[in-house]
């Protein structure tokens, strides 16, 4: 079994590291503690714009933690603590001087589970749109165009108005989410095992949606689905124990693994 | 576990038990039969001396003079008057407080301070009644000229404060039953706290809240001794909120403390306004359930 | 959108900010207002239930006697001092009738401050006159002015209204003599009949809704009907006990008919409490009975209901102390009367606290709003003693399943 000593011995194995010029996000020597407990330790790692990153890992390895710490949401926890820095196109959004509800309405969120406002489907997209002050017919048009690229507007758009986001299905329901998350056009789309409450059949549509997405956005999605790594993602980082194992580009980690846990992981013997 | 709630064997000693537990808790259900027919009962015996229009219409409620009339309606205004006071009181600081409850406060004080606003619906009302009277009423009339003593003004304020935990708790419960995950889904959305209480949270539990109001609208109908102490016994048809006034309640402690002789009209008339009251309330609590089931959230 | 590498890129909101801030501190403010209005109720009644008095004896002197000399010698002095001999006071004290009567009109009662000095006995007579009564501030401010204008035959007190006397004596029509006495012995008997009355029923119907009965029809009714009682006013339970109890079954307006009405009131909260006590017993319990070959009685009555036991009593003495401050319904069954003996058995007349407080609050003379006071501390010290214990109880036997 692996231990954390042994793990942090280790400097993160890198292939094909992304150049500083093509980084959307650049997160540098993170660390991040819940109360006294570590949780994430000394992370470096860059997200390439416009392409699709996958976090995987056996659950508790932080991978959660790490994506919530690239939009600041980890500050919402009671004693949480951070060290280090996440630049977001240069600026370091833990800078004391940057307000972190901002930094959020730059960076887009899907959960795990989906998790519509109990109000209709054009409020619910219309939600971030509103907090930025945007009204009247702009507000409508960005409403369908973010529901057309969510690839839901078809199945709604005789009802969008009237009909509570709560009463669609599971699958509609986390691409009303995705929704509304690009509806205010963040470059960063943060994805947080989007699919682990979904069907197949809807877990292939948010899929290909995220394929699609990568045109316009930049991606990160933590998922514990192997396959779903491979299928959607151009970067892949393994994480274990708060530590960032491996990162590559997905081929590589699938395929020809250079560290033996994440050898061990892919395989199937830990996780 | 609903399984576990098997059927109870043929065995004697088990009917037996399940047979006392039934019996004791038809107690219950004889306690509202006993409600409506004791009232009941009553209330026909009032209708047979005095008209049903008149109760309805008539602008005066006077049994005891000479030439009695039986108009529910200065009851009817007294009481709606110190419902709304009260209610005006309640409603803001209530919200406010379950707001501040839910959205604000860790969860180790949250339980805390719901305890303490407990408190206040703890206190008998008979020590509310004596601070509107003593202190409050005092205190206004410096203020306001021409306040009576008794005033529905003073007791509505304070009786807004004794149904306060009523509106306070119920409405933080229903705002504690959103689920996390959708104000994370707002907090992602760049939306600043406040923006996640008032324009998802609240929204969200709304028929919770408004059944909580509505709860406490029935709590204040109901309440007696704060009016009868300090709102008077006067029945009067005035919205103004400086004149003595009486509410159905207070009128029946007025009516129960003098000595009616059983069988007098105005004996009757005191279960005729106690079925009015039972009526009102009964409604209220009903609108309330009603509001709750039909329109909870059905979250995933 | 068009960003330059600083940290003020992601744009400010200064106004949503101050409005996020303002909310989080304005938002406090009720919560405020509310403790304090409850820190100004107490303030306000213990401030009410202590004054100065200028009291105008009915006999004697109005002298005043020294701390540490009991109740028997002092009646003794205060009967010399009024003209009575060594004989006559000492049969007085002797004879069981006239001593209780000499008792009943003479309250011998410990003053914080007298005009002959602090901590003094004075012995109050129902007959005693008073001549004027002031708030603390007020007496304390003129204390030297009204010592220095005291006629014969009267002394000036600061009283504290309430004393180990008022919690003894009986109701009077003097202020000055009034007690709570009767109440107390009223509340004790008709609280613990109700509960007598409530507890099984309430109990029982918490074990048949969560412990017996399927999801069904019957269910139903029973909680739709718990959750319609627990919204009644409780004045219609008192109209309740008036037309069933006290006319119907012939029980006249006694602890009796008071009890089985309180019983009925106090029944909705019994069952929600017992009922949330029984569901914290975790089905583990249940099943590990089960599989011990327990049938469903031996289950719920060896196993569920010990376990929730703590729970449940915690829940009964809450109802208790909600009852206790019950004065409505009592009104309509026969509490207004003016009962000056303490009850003997179910049958007898009765009042209780709050309804005596109730009837001080309406009377003319203004220092029964002090007795009010008195009595009100009284019945707050007995429901805070009720929740502490509910409390120690929560926290003693909380379990961790």
């Amino acid at each position: 079994m692996v231990s954390l000593e042994q793990l942090k011995e280790h400097q993160t194995v890198r292939t094909d590291p992304v150049p500083e010029s093509q980084a959307l996000v650049d997160v540098r020597q993170l660390s991040l503690w819940y109360g006294t407990k570590q949780a994430l330790y000394d992370i470096s790692v860059r997200f390439p714009k416009n392409q699709v990153t996958a976090i995987i890992g056996p659950s508790g390895c932080g991978k959660s933690t790490l994506l919530r710490s690239l939009n600041r949401m980890n500050d919402l926890v009671p004693g949480v603590r951070v060290k280090g820095e996440v630049l977001y196109e240069g600026v370091n959004i833990y800078d004391p001087r940057v307000d972190p509800v901002a930094v959020r309405r730059h960076i887009g969120m899907v959960f795990q589970k989906p998790n519509p406002f109990p109000k209709t489907i054009f409020e619910n997209v219309a939600f971030g749109l509103r907090l930025m002050g945007v009204k009247g017919s702009e507000l409508e048009d960005r409403v369908v165009e973010a529901l057309k690229r969510a690839a839901l507007w078809e199945e709604v758009k005789d009802r969008f108005k009237k009909e509570s986001g709560l009463r669609l299905s599971g699958g509609q329901q986390q691409r009303l989410c995705i929704a509304r998350a690009i509806a205010v056009e963040p470059p960063l789309l943060l994805m947080d095992e989007p699919t682990s409450a979904l069907d197949p059949i809807a877990t292939q549509a948010i899929e290909d949606l995220i394929l699609e997405l990568k045109e316009r956005y930049t991606v990160v999605i933590v998922t514990h689905n192997m396959q779903q790594a491979a299928r959607v993602s151009d970067r892949t980082l393994f994480m274990h124990l708060g530590v960032l194992v491996e990162e590559g580009p997905t081929e590589v980690i699938f395929t020809k693994p250079k560290h033996p846990y994440t050898e061990a992981y892919i395989t199937g013997r830990f996780g | 576990m609903e399984i576990l709630k098997q059927r109870p064997s043929r065995h004697p000693v088990e009917r037996l038990t399940l047979l006392v537990l039934l019996l004791l808790s038809s107690v219950t259900l004889l306690t509202t039969l006993g409600v409506i027919l004791s009232l009941l009962g009553d209330v026909v015996q009032f209708f047979r001396r005095v008209p049903l229009a008149e109760f309805l219409f008539a602008p005066e409620w006077t049994p005891l003079f000479a030439e009695p009339r039986y108009g529910i309606a200065p009851l009817l205004a007294g009481t709606f008057l110190v419902t709304a006071i009260a209610l005006f009181v309640a409603v803001p600081l209530g919200l406010a407080l379950a707001v501040y409850v839910s959205e604000y406060l860790p969860s180790d004080k949250r339980a805390r301070v719901l305890g303490v606003l407990e408190l206040f619906g703890g206190i008998p009302t008979v020590v509310f009644g004596y601070f509107a009277l003593l202190f409050v009423t005092p205190l206004l009339q410096k203020v306001i000229p021409g306040l009576s003593l008794f005033n529905p003004l003073s007791a509505g304020l304070v009786m807004g404060f004794a149904i306060l935990p009523y509106v306070s708790n119920v409405a933080a419960d229903a705002m504690q039953s959103v689920p996390r995950s959708i104000r994370e889904a707002a907090y992602a959305l760049g939306a600043r706290p406040y923006e996640v209480a008032l324009k998802v949270v609240l929204p969200a539990a709304l028929s919770g809240v408004i059944a909580a109001i509505i709860l406490a609208a029935s709590r204040a109908i109901g309440e007696t001794m704060i009016v009868a102490i300090a709102a008077g016994q006067r029945p009067t048809l005035t919205l103004d909120p400086r004149e003595t006034i009486a509410t159905m309640t207070s009128y029946i402690v007025q009516a129960a403390t003098g000595d009616q002789p059983v069988g007098s009209t105005a004996y009757y008339a005191l279960f005729a306004v106690g079925f009015t009251l039972f009526l009102l309330t009964l409604a209220l609590n009903v609108l309330a359930q009603y509001i709750v089931e039909r329109y909870r959230e059905r979250y995933e | 959108m068009n960003r330059t590498p600083t940290p003020e890129a992601f744009g400010q909101d200064p106004w949503k900010a101050r409005i996020d801030r303002v909310f989080a501190r304005a938002l406090v403010l009720p919560l405020l207002l509310a403790l304090g209005l409850l820190a100004l109720l107490l303030g306000d009644t213990l401030y009410r239930s202590v004054s100065v008095q200028v009291v105008r004896a009915d006999m004697g002197p109005g002298h005043t006697y020294p701390f540490g000399l009991s109740a028997e010698t002092i009646l003794r002095q205060e009967l010399l001092a009024q003209g009575y001999t060594e004989e006559e006071a000492a049969f007085m004290l002797q004879d069981p009738k006239e001593r209780n009567a000499l008792f009943l009109q003479n309250r011998v009662e410990l003053m914080w401050n007298t005009h002959e000095g602090p901590f003094r006995y004075v012995v109050t007579n129902v007959y005693d006159e008073r001549v004027a009564d002031f708030s603390l501030a007020e007496g304390l401010r003129r204390w030297n002015e009204l010592k220095a204008n005291l006629q014969e035959g009267e002394r000036l007190v600061l009283n504290p209204w309430l004393d180990q006397t008022f919690l003894t004596r009986p109701p009077s029509r003097s202020p000055l003599t009034a007690g709570i006495g009767v109440a107390i012995w009223g509340t004790v008997w008709v609280l613990s009949l109700a509960l007598f009355f409530a507890i099984p029923v309430g109990i029982g119907t918490a074990i048949l809704l969560e412990e017996y009965l399927r999801e069904g029809r019957l269910s139903r009714i029973l909680e739709v009907n718990l959750r319609n009682l627990a919204g009644v006013p409780s004045i219609v339970y008192g109209l309740l006990g008036l037309a069933l109890f006290v006319r119907g079954m012939g029980l006249g307006p006694s602890v009796l008919a008071a009890a089985l009405t309180l019983g009925l009131l106090g029944i909705p909260v019994i069952v929600v409490t017992a009922r949330e006590a029984l569901r914290a017993v975790p089905d583990s319990l249940r099943l590990a009975a089960f599989a011990l070959g327990a049938t469903q009685r031996q289950v719920v009555f060896r196993v569920v209901v010990p376990a929730a036991l703590p729970g449940m009593v915690t829940g009964v003495i809450l109802s208790a102390a909600r009852l206790i401050g019950e004065a409505a319904p009592l009104l309509l069954v026969g509490a207004a009367a003016y009962v000056p003996f303490a009850p003997t058995g179910p049958l007898s007349q009765y009042t209780v606290i709050p309804v005596q407080i109730y009837l001080w609050i309406s009377q003319n003379q203004p220092e029964f709003a002090r007795v009010a006071a008195a009595g009100i501390l009284v019945m707050l010290l007995l429901l805070s003693a009720l929740y502490l214990m509910a409390l120690y109880l929560r926290n003693r036997f909380r379990r961790e399943w």
